[in-house]
């Protein structure tokens, strides 16, 4: 008790030191102390975040293989990929992929989500059910996939249908969707119970002593409620569709229409050994994330 | 007050919560009959596998399938590559995340302010629009098939920096000062004071990070890719690419049960930190 007391009195002390002095100097050399706590993260985050997002946008202006000094060519990367039909292939396969994964996969977390948003002793196992893919390695649950989703696997044996769904441009794209969906409703079924979590009980029960069915109640009161965790998932689906990269490779290595943005960036930096043009790609990523969350931002502040 | 309103709903007849209840369930049995089917065709002879019409159970159960990853591949070798780098991008993350969180929480320098801002920046950009000049710049470094290249770039995070930062701003600054009037030092604060109440935030982060690094695909696939440095999705993803080894179907099936059971044991064991960890990357308390 009398060192916790004796600690406000020496912080009015040095409050009541003449402005010019500044902080005194035991003060100050505390706080230096404290900026070098800091510095391995800055140093990691200069040298492998910022150095790189810096780099990304000047060499997306160069010719760059990794072994010759890069070659200053422009816009020219920029004019290449909007008269490329793979690029452009590519942007709609991500495109199809975010559209046709997350749109299905969040909406299915919401419902999932009002479900299960109860202390029933049963939910908490069935919640298990729908979390235990997110647990997982994305590579290890694409090798599964690809054996539901051969002629004779799983999917097919189960529908009772005969598709070729991992070696047709018609069925491939949607092969991988059903399999991200399954691998991330969970993700957003976490997330939207947690918000379900803030949303006051009393306001539920107001609204039920005045009449109101689940149905009105869910209607005006929990999801109106829901709209900022709404949109906040919605960001999140839409960076997490577009980074989308190893059920591509490890189910279809982007044939049949399945080269996602991602993989597109890789074979062009890799393979080709085009790291300016791959920059190039990455820097309109980035934009096109920029603008999809800044849109969605200004939708949530709207609505507020 | 609210009991009378709970009254009403405990009265009600929960027919309804049952029909919801048990569609819920068969939905999570769908879900989960995706493990089921792995697991099952891990254990048959492999010309059962995808024998039509389709039998759930082998005929047979062939356990010693799941020995097929590591004599057929160089199993082992990835789980032991996996393990080193995930504990080791783990450890650096708490330590950082931690040291980063505190320093911008309870010390008052100038620029703390920008250099915080400059960190949550960074959650806009994602590895996959940094990764080209990344890897030009591990390469430069010569770090291309080493462990320093698989861990270093990935010891920090901005996410754990802000995770560490808003719970360290829950301790009340009279408790680091009566620690200083008893003559203790920054460091032996941190080590002493800050961290033993932060247990429950730094497992949280531990947790999360260690996930998503077992996860990791596309970067150790750029600067592990030789034998001595692939983890276990490149090593897997690279046996079904390369048909390694004839175990065929049930040993592609044993050796992704076998990758993914790691991580998929610690979210049954610490649920609530796992749920904790996704929700803070929302951003709800």
């Amino acid at each position: 008790m009398a060192l916790t007391r004796t600690a406000p009195d020496r912080a009015r002390g040095t409050r009541a030191r003449p402005p010019g002095a500044g902080r005194p100097g035991w003060r100050r050399r505390r706080d230096a102390i404290g900026l070098v706590f800091a510095l391995p993260a800055l140093a990691l985050f200069a040298a492998f975040a910022i150095y790189p997002m810096l780099r990304v946008f000047q060499l997306s202006l160069y010719d760059y293989n990794l072994t010759s000094p890069p070659v200053w060519v422009g816009l020219d990367n920029f004019r290449f990929l909007f008269g490329d039909d793979r690029f452009l292939a590519s942007l709609g396969a991500s495109l199809f992929y975010v559209v046709i994964t997350y749109g299905p996969a969040v909406l299915l977390a919401l419902v999932l989500a009002l479900g299960l948003n109860n202390r029933m002793r049963g939910s908490a196992f069935v919640r298990l059910l729908y979390f235990a893919p997110v647990a997982t390695s994305w590579v290890a649950v694409s090798v599964i996939w690809r054996l539901v989703l051969q002629p004779e696997g799983l999917l097919n044996q189960t529908l009772n249908t005969d598709i070729p769904w991992l070696t047709s441009s018609t069925w491939a794209k949607w092969a991988i969707a059903i399999a991200a969906i399954w691998k991330e409703v969970g993700f957003f079924l976490i997330i939207f119970l947690a918000g379900l979590q803030n949303v006051p009980k009393d306001l539920l029960e107001a609204a039920s002593l005045d009449g109101a069915g689940a149905l009105r109640r869910l209607r005006y009161v929990t999801l109106p409620l829901l709209k900022p965790i709404t949109v906040v998932v919605l960001v999140m689906a839409v960076i997490r569709g577009f980074q989308s990269f190893s059920p591509q490779v490890v189910l279809t290595g982007g044939s049949f229409g399945t080269e996602v943005i991602n993989l597109f960036v890789y074979k062009t930096a890799f393979a080709s050994a085009r790291m300016g043009r791959a920059s190039a790609v990455a820097v309109l990523m980035f934009v096109l994330l920029l603008m999809v969350t800044f849109v969605q931002l200004r939708a949530l502040r709207r609505s507020a | 007050m609210s009991t009378g309103a709970m009254v009403v709903s405990r009265k009600r007849r929960p027919v309804g919560k049952v029909v919801v209840f048990t569609l819920l369930l068969a939905g999570g049995l769908v879900f989960a009959s995706v493990f089921v089917y792995a697991a099952l065709s891990a254990v048959k002879p492999a010309d059962e596998v995808l024998a039509s019409p389709m039998r759930w159970l082998p005929s047979q159960w062939l356990w010693s399938n799941f020995t097929l990853p590591f004599e057929q591949a160089p199993f082992a070798r990835y789980y032991l590559n996996s393990t080193v780098v995930g504990v080791s991008v783990t450890l650096l993350n708490v330590v950082t995340c931690t040291l980063a969180g505190y320093s911008f929480s309870k010390f008052a320098y100038r620029g703390r302010n920008v250099l915080f801002f400059v960190v949550l920046a960074t959650l806009m950009v994602p590895l996959e629009v940094i990764y080209v000049p990344l890897y030009a710049l591990v390469f430069d470094l010569g770090w291309v098939n080493s462990f320093a290249g698989l861990i270093i770039p990935s010891a920090t995070s901005a996410f754990g920096i802000f995770l560490m930062r808003q719970s360290i701003d829950g301790l009340p600054d009279e408790l680091l000062e009566a620690a200083r009037i008893d003559g203790a030092g920054e460091l032996r604060i941190l080590r002493h004071v800050v961290a033993p109440m932060m247990v429950s935030p730094m497992a949280a982060l531990a947790l999360f990070i260690f996930m998503t690094n077992w996860d990791s695909h596309l970067w150790p696939l750029l600067v592990g890719n030789d034998a001595d440095h692939q983890t276990l999705p490149v090593g897997l993803a690279a046996m079904q690419a390369n048909n390694l080894g004839s175990g065929g179907l049930p040993m592609m099936m044993a050796a992704a049960l076998l990758a993914l059971l790691p991580t998929l044991l610690l979210f049954l064991v610490l649920q609530r930190k796992f749920v904790e960890g996704i929700t803070m990357t929302a951003g709800i308390k």
